[in-house]
């Protein structure tokens, strides 16, 4: 007996057929991608605002107050102090993150500085900062560096050297463009991997996979099935994920989305052949639930979702190569804001398609007859 | 082995299954011929579904033979010529009874005119057919069990294995399963069934009890109480075990 597809799409319509009914799983399915991105998306998006500063203006020129007039409003909040050792207490007892301290005769030894660079004078911004929390901290050190190359600018004494920023690929793209290609990857990985666990488990332990088996059904076209199954849903999800990311974070979508589609369902493919292996090593649903943290946590924090694979320590960073998921965010980053083809992605591709051959075969092992 | 219609339903010979030291089935030979309602009796632990699960190919024999409708144990081209029914309830809890069937029926290559045709039948028979649109998570331990033994019978299959059928399942209704099981003997149907149920192996055309993985008496129930020189299956079981076998009457 030869493959059937019409075995293999009874099976699959047995997955349908059982959403009809679990609107748990089918809201888990919808609403747990689009929680993700709006969480996440939101969350990793926002810009660091409203950092309270204190500034002392020791100078007797005009130059430290176009620099403080200079600082961006929303990411300071700006209130002064007369001495440094009262705005250095107010950061000591935590109310404020930053102290920003212009010396006496700042404008003056600035002007001479400029004019002869053997000038010795005090020409220091001092920031006495609460690095306690570098992501603040980095960030009033920038908005200073920012108001004093403006102020410099305005004086008509431009720096000889410029750097001039013309992107090859992702012009206008913040972060949330970056995240969304990386969050569908994430979505349809984790859901489809774990749903299939959790089924496969259930198919075990209920006795169904036992009648299944002793039937003419193949174990191939059980996979098959399931497969077929899990890749229309996660094209579904990505999908819901592109539209709603186009409509509330207008993300830049420059390639052509049914490549994206194709890498989901061939990510949701190598996910299901993974959920059926692993349930073969979980005798009860509460033994799979503890595979969750070994599929969540290496996908999350190696896959180059939030941060690219280059940023994760070179020593961790072959696993990042061993995570299927990994591959699929670098194929649809490379479609979605590169605009790139098949014919760019084919590494990928490639990857994507090695594990799943693998997964394949292994979950049909698993799931063989005595004999036959 | 060619499959021959002439040979028996099931033949095992030498059938050894071994977990690690324990043996759970241990060198049976078994000859079932075709049209009999054959039991496999004994109590839990003696090997009852280890056989049953041998011979539909969910694992694998340690050593021996077995041979269904003239083929290899697990072969797939007997698949579609046998149904099963396992000790579990064994059927999707978030599909309907009609979707349970459905797929089984597909899946057994059926058409959607005989999924219907035959569906209808049955739930006329196992008296569901108001639930028909039900979610099986819904229905009593009971109706599950009907709707099991009715997923199993879809295809209409010539050889059907029963694993424990009647366990949990009240008096009334275990009348109606050996009813039916009576009805598809004079059908042709080959039924193999296991139970640790003494009293309803009169049903059988012919039993075979088991203790430990060894056959330790076949024959029709009367040859065996008779041989034995008691008036119950209970009492033979227990004077045989005490005698410590024999293994043909």
């Amino acid at each position: 007996m030869s493959f059937s597809f019409r075995r293999s799409f009874a099976i699959t319509k047995r997955v349908f057929r059982g959403m009809r009914h679990d609107r748990r799983t089918v809201g888990l399915i919808v609403v747990a991608p689009l929680l993700s991105m709006f969480i996440f998306g939101i969350a990793f998006s926002g810009n660091v605002t409203n950092v309270d500063t204190v500034i002392v203006n020791l100078d007797e020129g005009y130059l430290a107050g176009r620099i403080i007039s200079n600082l961006d409003e929303d990411t300071l909040d700006i209130r002064f102090a007369d001495s440094e050792a009262k705005a250095v207490a107010e950061v000591e007892n935590g109310d404020a993150w930053a102290a920003i301290v212009f010396p006496e005769g700042f404008t003056t030894n600035v002007l001479a500085k400029l004019e002869d660079g053997s000038f010795v004078g005090d020409t220091t911004i001092g920031v006495r900062a609460d690095k306690s929390n570098v992501n603040i901290a980095a960030e009033v050190l920038r908005t200073v560096r920012d108001a004093m190359t403006q102020t410099i600018s305005e004086t008509g004494r431009e720096s000889p050297v410029s750097i001039g920023d013309r992107p090859v690929y992702g012009e206008g793209v913040e972060f949330i463009d970056f995240f969304v290609p990386g969050i569908m990857a994430f979505a349809v990985f984790q859901l489809t991997t774990l749903l299939t666990l959790l089924s496969f488990v259930g198919e075990r332990t209920s006795g169904t996979l036992e009648r299944l088996r002793a039937s003419p059904v193949r174990e191939s076209e059980i996979v098959a099935g399931y497969a077929m199954a899990f890749g229309v849903i996660g094209m579904l999800q990505a999908s819901l994920l592109l539209i709603v990311a186009t409509l509330v974070f207008k993300i830049t979508i420059v390639g052509n989305p049914f490549l994206a589609y194709i890498i989901v369902a061939l990510l949701a493919v190598v996910s299901v052949s993974l959920g059926i292996l692993l349930s073969s090593a979980a005798k009860r649903e509460a033994q799979a639930v503890q595979f969750i943290p070994f599929i969540v946590l290496p996908t999350f924090l190696l896959a180059g979702i939030f941060w690219p694979v280059e940023a994760i320590p070179s020593i961790l960073r072959p696993l990042s190569y061993l995570i299927p998921p990994s591959y699929a965010v670098e194929a649809m980053r490379s479609v979605i804001l590169r605009g790139w083809g098949l014919g760019d992605i084919w590494i990928e591709i490639v990857a994507l398609l090695g594990f799943a051959l693998v997964f394949l075969v292994a979950s049909v092992k698993s799931l063989q007859r005595a004999t036959g | 082995m060619a499959s021959d219609e002439t040979r028996p339903a099931v033949e095992t010979r030498r059938l050894v299954k071994k977990y690690g030291a324990f043996t759970a089935v241990d060198h049976l030979d078994l000859k079932i011929a075709r049209g009999e309602t054959y039991g496999l009796l004994g109590p839990n632990g003696s090997g009852k579904t280890t056989i049953v699960k041998m011979l539909c190919g969910l694992i694998k024999p340690t050593g021996g033979e077995a041979f269904v409708l003239g083929s290899n144990a697990g072969a797939r081209s007997v698949a579609p010529r046998t149904g099963y029914m396992p000790q579990e309830t064994a059927l999707y809890l978030d599909l309907t009874v009609h979707d349970n069937m459905s797929l089984f029926g597909e899946i057994y290559g059926m058409s959607k005119t005989d999924i219907e045709r035959e569906e209808a039948s049955l739930l006329k028979f196992i008296d569901l057919e108001r639930w028909r649109n039900s979610t099986v998570t819904n229905l009593s331990g009971g109706m599950r069990h009907r709707v099991s033994l009715a997923c199993s019978l879809l295809h209409g299959p010539e050889l059907l294995f029963l694993d424990e059928p009647t366990v949990g399942v009240d008096p009334e209704l275990r009348a109606s399963f050996w009813s039916y099981f009576d009805a598809l003997r004079e059908r042709g149907v080959t039924v193999v069934l296991t139970t640790h149920y003494m009293d309803e192996a009169h049903h059988c055309s012919r039993i075979g009890l088991l203790r430990d993985g060894q056959l330790i008496a076949e024959g029709s129930p009367r040859e065996i109480t008779e041989s034995v020189g008691v008036e119950s299956l209970e009492a033979a079981f227990l004077a045989l075990a005490r005698r410590g076998g024999g293994r043909e009457l």
